[in-house]
């Protein structure tokens, strides 16, 4: 009942034109079709690809940093550790329309405008905020005993790192991954700001572009929103709970 | 005399800084260094339309002439009545379905997929949903409406200007109850059973029990996802942008969609860059304390 | 003057005592209440003793009315409230039971004054009633000073009071207590032993108390139900249980340090009765129960306490026939007594005395009470004391 939103997406997807029109939204198609489908997959391949590279660029790189992050914040004592965490934690609430005009400038002189690069830049950056937080909030059930006593056996920094906690990290990792892939995949205001060029646009552009031209072919349309929700539906159903403890860690979304 | 520099600067503590470099480098350019920079830009003397930045000294000109600006009230006030309806009616909703999870014995994990699920999706995928279901013509709802007989209350949904914003946050509150949902149950699941079971033994039953020993030590959870709401009704964008374009009129105008609208298509970028600035000022008003708290909190 | 002190002694003479017949409980596959019954009288102080998972606490928890049970019936009083077979299950609140919870379950958000009225608030008593009775509560418990705090600004033992007095305000004809000394540190907990214990008393009403510490069970109870993997062991007073073990687990859980068990064979020579232990040989007196003829050739356990072993002096030319020849491992001075680490070859032994002249590594002849022996089946039961 609560999901119906999204069975009727599903349906329309296989109606034929004349099905959308003659069936009730809720019904099942008559005579089920997949050209909604496969035309808008036509429309939207590239886009999805595009968005495929640079969000898993993206959720890797901002993984591997925030892990390395949390690790120096919860076990390594320096004096500006407390201020240097509360300034990643500011910035995941900030609404990015703050940096929009200087990005955009930025980026453009890096030559990185309607460049996937740059759009996996942007995204690595802005996630190391969040995979901070939860890589600290991890890092920090840690006991410090283990820590030391790697100390006391002649383990340096990053040996540590490597072989005490990075094994014990795959937990964080899967759920800051979830997290993050989920967040890049389904942004859209990034996209359309610094890639709407058909170049690198990521498949959110693509899809409200696809709304937009495609008025009343509501099949189509509902095609292209299950093609781009499919990655995150198959990461739902084999990861979901990673992902609600993401949520729980008191990340949000774009 | 040689200085104990060899202390401060171990080997270790240099590569360790060498690590976490790229991480501060790139945080705090993107997010500080651009956040000063885009208030920079809200003071200059940059020609809207023109590509090339000029940076002297305008005085606050674009502030004054916001003020003055019908849509920008306009969109402030929508974004008000956007905070208003949401942020309650998510809470409520929530912590309803939060309760009523909580009461049922089986089948809690798949309900709790359930709802959760809107939320994991793009903001696109669900406005290009709803776009569907609002539509005043061949929409979902009024033709499901039509054909159970309660075509009488159909309406033009997003085509109303009067309800238009209305319709919007129900869409909203629909993704994100699923969220408050589990901040509330997560709070809930915190409260020991033994005290739920003297409660029981004292006589509290069903209602009672939660209005009178659960509810009140939601607190926490109260505002954090308070918070969490809050910011985001603040920058909704992408949502909108995608099913109503702000329109129609301005009954669905807010302030981000106004700020993206102003610099990229009227390319007014220092008065876009104004608004920009309001905005993340409004968001660190309801952020700041926030963290202020939890972090004073955690050191207990 | 009535105050409310004497009104609970006379509900306390409501007839409260608590019958349980049949009583089973199944979480999955696992049983964690087999069979039980139980008998507890009026105003007595009943303990349900054993290790975590007997199924002590399960067993509180269906008296209460909070778990329902599989199969069984229970009775508060003359009133069934229990009944698996008739589908009977009388809601914890009309039971007029009281509660006190192992961690308190205390709430954080309400004030002390407004913890102790909680079960008053909801049972819609007048407010200046409620006033009388909380205020009285807390003054017999002192606690009134505590009134206006919030529970995050107590001690433990304050917030233990506090549970206390919420469940002594509704003057129930029955406490059940889970365990409620456990989060206390050592020296609360002895202080609070005595005080619950002449609060009991004081106030008559019957009362079932859960723990797995056999010394507080031992210095509080009338009677005691020990309890092993959802099994009654044994239910007895604590003279019975000490002296009188009806089998290896109870005689091996009660007194501290814990009973010595000596595998040895019953022979009979010579028209007497003997225990041949590898390293020694003990000879029974002869009025021994008839029971031990059946045991005659076989194996049993021979079950002698700490303090019923004596240091002899070795007489010249005989062995003794009620003595074990041991040698030291360690002596450990516990404050009135030392406890001496023996080894009989390599059976270990452990004696409580007084005092002794014998150093580590040396051999000591302890002397054996015969009085107080006990011998046990192997498949635990018991023969004699």
């Amino acid at each position: 009942m609560f999901l119906l939103p999204l069975w009727t997406a599903i349906t329309t997807s296989f109606k034929s034109l004349q099905d959308v029109i003659y069936t009730l939204p809720i019904e099942p198609p008559r005579s089920p079709t997949i050209a909604p489908l496969i035309e808008a997959f036509s429309i939207m391949q590239k886009p999805l690809v595009n968005s495929l590279i640079f969000t898993l660029a993206a959720t890797a790189m901002s993984c591997l940093l925030g892990s390395i992050n949390g690790y120096v914040l919860t076990k390594i004592k320096f004096r500006g550790s407390n201020t240097m965490f509360l300034l990643f934690s500011i910035g995941i609430f900030i609404p990015y329309q703050a940096v929009l005009v200087p990005l955009v400038l930025t980026m453009s002189s890096l030559g990185l405008y309607n460049n996937i690069l740059g759009l996996i830049l942007v995204h690595t950056t802005y996630g190391i905020t969040i995979t901070t937080l939860l890589f600290r909030n991890f890092y920090g059930l840690i006991p410090d005993g283990l820590i030391m006593a790697a100390k006391i056996d002649g383990a340096g920094t990053w040996t540590i790192y490597r072989r005490i906690i990075l094994p014990l990290s795959l937990l964080p990792f899967v759920v800051a991954a979830v997290l993050q892939f989920t967040s890049i995949w389904n942004d859209f205001l990034f996209g359309v700001v610094l890639a709407r060029g058909s170049e690198a646009m990521p498949a959110s552009v693509a899809l409200a572009n696809l709304k937009g031209t495609t008025e009343f072919n509501w099949n189509v349309q509902m095609a292209g929103a299950v093609w781009y929700a499919l990655p995150i539906l198959i990461i739902y159903l084999v990861l979901g709970k990673y992902l609600i403890r993401g949520y729980m860690a008191g990340a949000i979304k774009g | 005399m040689r200085l104990p520099l060899g202390r401060v600067f171990t080997r270790e503590k240099i590569v360790t800084f060498l690590f976490v470099l790229p991480s501060l480098v790139l945080v705090g350019y993107f997010v500080y260094g651009l956040i000063g920079w885009n208030v920079v830009v809200s003071v200059s003397n940059w020609k809207p339309s023109s590509l090339i930045p000029s940076y002297s000294f305008a005085g606050f000109g674009q502030y004054a002439t916001l003020f003055r600006d019908p849509v920008f009230l306009t969109a402030l006030t929508n974004n008000i009545i956007l905070v208003l309806l949401f942020v309650p009616s998510s809470l409520a909703l929530g912590l309803f379905l939060a309760i009523l999870l909580d009461s049922k014995v089986r089948g809690e994990g798949v309900f709790r997929s359930i709802y959760l699920l809107p939320f994991s999706l793009s903001f696109v995928i669900t406005a290009t949903l709803w776009a569907w279901m609002f539509n005043p013509d061949v929409g979902v709802i009024n033709t499901l409406l039509g054909a159970v007989g309660l075509g009488f209350l159909k309406t033009g949904w997003i085509g109303d200007p009067n309800i238009a914003l209305v319709c919007v946050v129900l869409a909203i509150v629909w993704q994100f109850s699923g969220y408050t949902m589990l901040i509330f149950s997560a709070g809930i699941k915190s409260i020991p059973e033994s005290q739920i079971m003297a409660a029981e033994v004292d006589g509290a039953r069903g209602f009672d029990l939660y209005r009178r020993v659960v509810i009140p030590q939601l607190k926490t959870s109260t505002l954090s996802a308070f918070v969490v709401l809050m910011v985001f009704a603040l920058k909704v964008f992408d949502f909108i942008y995608v099913l109503t374009g702000g329109g129609p009129g301005y009954s669905t105008y807010v302030l981000p969609l106004m700020m993206f609208r102003e610099t990229f298509s009227s390319t007014k970028f220092a008065y876009g860059a104004a608004i920009a600035t309001l905005l993340f000022l409004l968001a660190l008003m309801i952020v700041l304390p926030y963290l202020y708290m939890s972090t004073r909190r955690e050191k207990d | 003057m009535d105050t409310w002190p004497e009104l609970l002694k006379d509900k306390a003479t409501e007839m409260a005592s608590i019958t349980v017949k049949n009583l089973t409980k199944k979480y999955g596959n696992t049983t964690a209440v087999k069979d039980l019954d139980l008998q507890i009288k009026d105003k007595e102080f009943f303990v349900f003793l054993g290790p975590s998972g007997c199924g002590k606490t399960t067993t509180l928890f269906a008296i209460a009315g909070l778990v329902k049970i599989d199969t069984g019936s229970i009775w508060i009083g003359d009133e069934l409230v229990t009944s698996a077979e008739k589908g009977i299950n009388k809601p914890p609140q009309e039971r007029g039971i009281a509660m006190v919870f192992q961690d308190y379950a205390i709430y954080p958000h309400m004030t002390v004054f407004d913890n102790i009225a909680f079960p008053l608030i909801i049972g819609k008593v007048k407010k200046e009633e409620i006033e009388t009775r909380v205020k009285e509560t807390a003054k017999l418990l002192g606690i009134s000073y505590l009134l206006d705090r919030k529970p995050r600004q107590l001690s433990g033992g304050q917030r233990q009071r506090v549970a206390l007095g919420r469940a002594m305000v509704r003057r129930p004809k029955v406490f059940l207590m889970d365990e409620p000394l456990a989060n206390l540190d050592a020296k609360l907990r002895v202080q609070t032993r005595t005080e619950l214990k002449k609060l009991q008393l004081d106030l008559g009403v019957t009362t079932i108390y859960v723990t797995h510490d056999q010394v507080e069970a031992m210095t509080m109870a009338d009677r005691i139900m020990v309890q092993k993997e959802g099994s009654v062991e044994q239910i007895g007073t604590p003279d019975e249980l000490y002296n009188h073990p009806s089998n290896l687990f109870v005689a091996g859980f009660i007194g501290s340090p814990e009973m010595n068990f000596i595998d040895c064979t019953l022979v009979e020579e010579e028209g007497g009765l003997y225990l041949d232990g590898k390293e020694f040989r003990i000879s029974l007196p002869p009025k021994m129960p008839s029971e031990l003829e059946s045991y005659i050739g076989t194996e049993v356990v021979m079950g002698i306490r700490p303090e019923d072993l004596h240091e002899s002096e070795p007489v010249e030319g005989t062995t003794q026939e009620n003595a074990i020849r041991t040698n030291i491992d360690l002596i450990e001075p516990v404050g009135p007594y030392l406890l001496l680490h023996l080894k009989a070859g390599q059976i270990p032994i452990v004696a409580t005395v007084k005092d002794t002249k014998a150093k580590a590594g040396q051999e000591v002849i302890m002397e054996i009470d015969l009085n107080k022996i006990h011998i046990f089946d192997k498949k635990t039961t018991k023969a004699i004391i």
